[in-house]
């Protein structure tokens, strides 16, 4: 995941901030060519600073000099990564909007509602296909290969030698591993980890660069069927959320950027508004593919997208949940020969919870509770061990053959650690033909019997996630499951974050299952009764569901998706009282894995509300200030200059009346993008060019859309000295009615303005509707709530 | 008599409908014959059984005080086949006990399951015997306890989880020539056990019957693999490997550990060294501090400094 900091976002501006020697700014902030007065003054840079109690002492003129030029730190979680901008989910609604909706019929609109389901059921569709691909490779790979260990160690189990099994393994593994690690680091970084904090941040209003291109899904796909395969301890079930968000945005577009193919069709949805609902359908429908949970997955883009919703959007969403399950199930029983036998709802499959022993009694309720504590804090420090490696990552293995290299280690330790246990574990049980072990492994067991660690770990993780909760009491034996989840709890917290496209959910079940399980029996020998009422496998559900809690403690989805994967609403109590106590006594040491990962990411992530105690600062702290604005007839050289202008990175330009000198702001008329801009620039919309002829063009929303999402960058387009000194109308393109505050308004307000409406700009203006600032995401994002208080985040080129 | 026995048919229905506890003496009645069968010898069961119906009557004066017409009855051919079922189901089940462990069933008792099904099926067909008397309606489904079917269900059940099926040939008339070949290869594997058994050394016995062993297990995944494996087969596999593996003590000793021990150290020490090797000679990731340009525009500069300062005075009273 550490990769995404190599390449620089918005699309070919890379050489520009790559070169760029550390100036460059915030969205739409100042110190554009006109204002390079303000460079000049030492002083202001120790605003960066945390402004926090360390500061308290005086600041000598040695610091000063050296806070006066750019600085380089090592890479830590509080900084905020340039590359990511905003999406544009509030509309321009300027003139040429207007008017094409205007032109719209009402049976216009009712097509276009139509569309909108048909996309949502085409993303369900896609969805699971890529779903059932993954599940379908995964088996034959993972069974050709386990098939050709257990017969290399059966004969090396008779004469001798079984080292070179164990080589043989490690080597299977990494190979694996590193042709999944490869097209990863080399191809496309982004595709690496689960993917959950991406579409997250996506989802949260961030572009993540390249987050949802078809190469993504291919190298995401293909990633993690290596991984997998490569027994590394991870889960597919991750990339698959992952997956359906890239579907999504590439089916509701009706195109293809990387194939070059427009099939002219949906062009309506080719914006950030449209493509984000879609999004959110497919991450639903993601989840719903990957743990045959429908509302599961409704629910889960609830809570990670709530901010821009609507009703009709959640009945759609729903909709593509359904689609996606459902092609799943329908594939998957074609591909098991029994066609028509919906049975395999999801990717992970946990079987069903039935008999009578699996009832829980009030009394087991606080047992419950008990063991959510303990998913809490064992999750706390998954995550605290996962953020000092990732730190070590991003700062020490940046470099993509490292990164392969780590890869196919941590693959051969895997392997290694695996046989290891098996070697050395003398847990054999008999062979019972109702719970079919997959490979099971005999080595130095009584001839009919098999190892019970093998069990564990000869298996893909989900299998034995499933026999960790089927199997009947007495399979495992205590000192397993406590070897197994030592092991296992390292290794998957070792693993997450490799370069490779893996998920964090089954082994974070894994290791819950088997230390819940392990909790089970322990129960059943200490208490009188506890053999009748404590079943291993209710207690390894629980531990499973506790651990995965205090990891991503995530609350409503996480209840209702492990609920809907058990197949038994019975369980919904206990399990969300588990969530609940892992999550409580989790975030009392440190946030959730996905957060961690963010936050190491540097993204300008807007949480769900305002850091408590933000409410003394107000805009005009909070805002960049002075503003690049442009006038609403303005010179064509001017705005190449300031698009042009590499130490600026603006996106949203205030357009002014009246604008006088450099000085003073002018009043506020309008809002323009840059990317609208070099649209009007590529068509060369300037005044005495349509005073000239006449019969030109006018230009249409089409125009904008067809450069939507990846505009040329300004180097592109070619300007020459005489076109420099026309002049051009921005009125019809301009946003006329743009969000403003005031100064006085409180940070709070500002943010609950951000969060509900989406915005990429909020124009700050004073009482004679002056612009005097703008704020953009990065400006709130870099208040949070650490340790000391209030703390400001540092803007970091990455 | 068609036209008779329809309604008199019907007549059995409503009587056993309108009424459960005017019938119960009926219902309860008519196992017990059944029940003594089971428990006791068949020869007395039989002699109840073939007693004539006027003599059953008279036998049992002080339950059946009123005998039912003759149509409602159940009819002499159905009578027949309830004894013949009867009989093939006791000799059948003192087939079975025996053969329990260990299990050998198929082997012993296919004979006996074949004639029992055989009658069955004569009584639950839709063939009208002489008298155009449908023995299945009256057998089997004349009140809630079913006791015939129940009864066969039951031993069916045995039957079916054991597999017998697969072991026996097309047919079911006999076992099938792969069991038969198993059995001698079983044979071949315990007459070398026991002779060599007798000798008192077990790693004698390890060596010498290695080979008939593994026939021994060979040829039982080949036939896991065909699914023709009985429980007869599984158990006396299950008995074999038990006494090769714990009570002789053949199976593979761990040997190796040495070799996999140092495999192992040198696969966990290579981690080690990339983490030190990246952390000394990589070089470390920098990042490049941007400078935000605030509130800046007239005279307070310092003022977000201060008042942050200030702030945090404010939070320091709350914290």
């Amino acid at each position: 995941m550490a990769n995404i900091t190599k390449k620089v976002s918005w699309s070919s501006r890379d050489d520009d901030l790559a070169q760029g020697e550390g100036t460059a700014l915030l969205n739409g902030a100042t110190g554009a060519a006109r204002y390079t007065r303000q460079f000049s003054g030492g002083s202001i840079f120790r605003i960066g600073r945390l402004s926090t109690v360390d500061l308290e002492e005086e600041i000598t003129t040695e610091e000063e000099a050296i806070l006066s030029r750019p600085k380089e730190i090592p890479h830590n979680e509080k900084l905020l990564s340039l590359k990511y901008e905003s999406l544009d989910y509030d509309n321009s609604e300027n003139q040429l909007f207007l008017e094409e909706e205007k032109r719209m019929s009402y049976m216009g609109f009712r097509c276009l509602e139509i569309n909108r389901w048909v996309v949502c059921g085409l993303i369900g569709f896609l969805t699971g296909l890529i779903a059932c691909f993954i599940d379908i490779v995964v088996e034959n790979l993972a069974g050709v290969k386990y098939q050709l260990v257990k017969q290399n160690i059966e004969k090396f189990t008779e004469v001798g030698g079984l080292s070179i099994s164990l080589i043989l393994w490690a080597l299977l593994n990494s190979v694996f591993v590193m042709v999944g690690s490869v097209i990863v680091a080399f191809f496309e970084p982004i595709a690496a980890g689960s993917g959950i904090p991406q579409i997250k941040c996506y989802l949260n209003g961030v572009k993540i660069p390249r987050v949802v291109r078809l190469k993504t899904l291919v190298v995401k796909v293909c990633g993690v069927i290596c991984s997998v395969v490569g027994g590394l301890a991870v889960g597919k079930e991750g990339p698959m959320i992952h997956s359906g968000a890239v579907v999504a945005a590439g089916v509701s577009q009706g195109r293809s950027t990387s194939l070059k193919r427009d099939f002219k069709i949906f062009e309506y949805f080719r914006r950030d508004t449209e493509k984000r609902d879609f999004v959110s359908a497919g991450a639903a429908a993601g989840v719903s593919a990957a743990f045959g949970a429908p509302v599961g997955g409704v629910l889960f883009s609830l809570e990670e997208g709530a901010s821009f919703w609507n009703q009709m959007l959640t009945w759609r969403i729903f909709f593509a949940s359904m689609m996606s399950t459902f092609t799943l199930n329908f594939f998957l029983s074609i591909y098991h020969k029994k066609p028509g036998d919906l049975s395999n709802p999801g990717l992970i499959n946990f079987g069903r919870f039935e008999s009578d022993s699996v009832a829980y009694n009030l009394y087991e309720i606080p047992i419950f509770i008990a063991m959510g504590a303990l998913g809490g804090v064992l999750g706390a420090l998954f995550n605290v061990l996962n953020y000092w490696l990732t730190i070590f990552r991003i700062r020490y293995i940046h470099r993509p053959c490292l990164q392969v290299m780590e890869a196919m280690l941590v693959a051969a330790v895997t392997a290694t650690v695996s046989f290891a246990m098996i070697y050395f574990s003398n847990d054999c049980q008999p062979l019972v033909q109702d719970q079919a072990e997959e490979y099971p492994l005999q080595l130095f067991c009584a001839d009919g019997e098999y190892n019970s660690m093998a069990s564990a770990f000869f298996n893909t993780p989900e299998r034995s996630v499933r026999s960790l909760f089927h199997n009947t009491p007495g399979s495992y034996n205590p000192l397993t499951l406590g070897m197994f989840t030592l092991s296992y709890f390292f290794l998957a917290c070792w693993t997450y974050g490799l370069t490779v496209s893996a998920g964090v959910f089954i082994p974070s079940l894994l290791i819950g299952a088997a230390w819940g399980r392990l909790f089970g029996i322990l129960l059943a020998t200490i208490t009188s009764s506890g053999s009748i009422w404590a079943d291993p496998g209710k207690y390894a559900l629980i531990g499973a569901a506790a651990q995965l809690g205090g990891i991503v403690r995530m609350t409503l989805s996480l209840t209702v998706i492990m609920v809907e994967a058990t197949g038994n609403v019975t369980y919904g109590l206990p399990i969300m009282l588990v969530l609940m106590t892992a999550k409580i006594v989790g975030d009392y040491f440190v946030e959730g894995l996905y957060d961690i990962h963010i936050k190491l990411q540097s993204v300008p992530f807007l949480h769900w509300e305002a850091p408590a105690t933000s409410h003394s600062l107000t805009a005009r702290e909070v805002m960049s200030s002075p503003v690049t604005s442009f006038n609403r007839i303005e010179k064509v050289g001017t705005i190449v200059d300031v698009l042009s202008n590499t130490s600026t990175n603006h996106n949203g330009f205030p357009v002014v009346n009246e604008y006088i000198d450099n000085t003073e702001p002018g009043k506020l008329c309008g809002l323009i993008l840059r990317s609208q801009l070099i649209v009007l620039l590529k068509h060369k919309v300037f005044v005495e060019r349509a005073r000239s002829c006449l019969n030109q063009r006018k230009l249409q929303l089409k125009d904008f859309r067809d450069a939507y999402p990846r505009f040329p960058p300004i180097q592109s387009i070619h300007v020459s000295q005489d076109e420099r000194e026309c002049m051009m109308d921005l009125t019809e393109f301009m946003n006329p009615t743009p969000y403003t505050v005031p100064q006085e308004t409180s940070l709070p307000r500002v943010f609950k303005l951000f969060r509900a409406l989406g915005l990429r700009h909020l124009v700050v203006v004073d009482n004679e509707n002056r612009a005097v600032g703008l704020v953009t995401r990065k400006d709130l994002a870099r208040y949070h709530l650490g340790k000391h208080g209030l703390e400001e985040l540092q803007l970091a080129q990455t | 008599m068609m036209l008779l026995s329809i309604p008199g048919f019907l007549l059995t229905l409503t009587i056993l409908d309108t009424g459960h506890a005017s019938t119960s003496g009926p219902n309860v009645a008519s196992p017990e014959p059944e029940v003594s069968g089971n428990g006791v010898p068949g020869s007395e069961s039989n002699v109840l059984h073939s007693l004539p119906r006027q003599a059953q009557s008279s036998y049992f004066p002080s339950l059946l005080l009123s005998a039912f017409p003759e149509d409602l009855e159940v009819g002499d051919y159905c009578r027949e086949l309830l004894h013949i079922f009867g009989q093939r189901y006791v000799s059948y089940v003192n087939c079975l006990v025996p053969s329990a462990r260990p299990v050998k069933i198929c082997q012993n008792c296919h004979v006996e399951f074949n004639n029992l099904q055989d009658i069955y099926s004569n009584i639950s067909s839709e063939q009208l015997g002489p008298g155009n008397a449908s023995c299945r309606d009256t057998l089997l489904r004349s009140d809630r306890l079913m006791l015939v079917f129940q009864l066969f269900h039951d031993l069916q059940q045995i039957w079916a989880i054991s597999n017998c099926a697969r072991c026996l040939s097309e047919g079911g008339q006999s076992l099938s020539n792969v069991t038969l070949y198993y059995m001698a290869t079983l044979n071949q594997s315990l007459s070398c056990f026991e002779k060599h058994q007798q000798q008192g050394n077990h790693s004698e016995l390890c060596k010498e019957c290695k080979k008939a062993y593994r026939d021994l297990n060979e040829l039982y995944s080949r036939m896991e693999k065909n699914e023709s494996l009985c429980l007869d087969i599984e158990d006396a596999m299950n008995i074999t490997r038990k006494l090769w593996s714990k009570t002789f003590n053949c199976s593979f000793p761990r040997e190796e550990t040495v070799p996999v021990i140092a495999v192992s150290s040198f696969m966990l020490f290579l981690p080690i060294i990339f983490y030190l090797s990246s952390f000394l000679h990589s070089e470390q990731k920098k990042r490049k501090l941007i400078l935000p340009k605030r509130a800046t525009s007239h005279t307070n500069l310092m003022n977000i400094q201060d008042r942050s300062r200030s702030e945090q005075v404010l939070h320091g009273d709350y914290r």
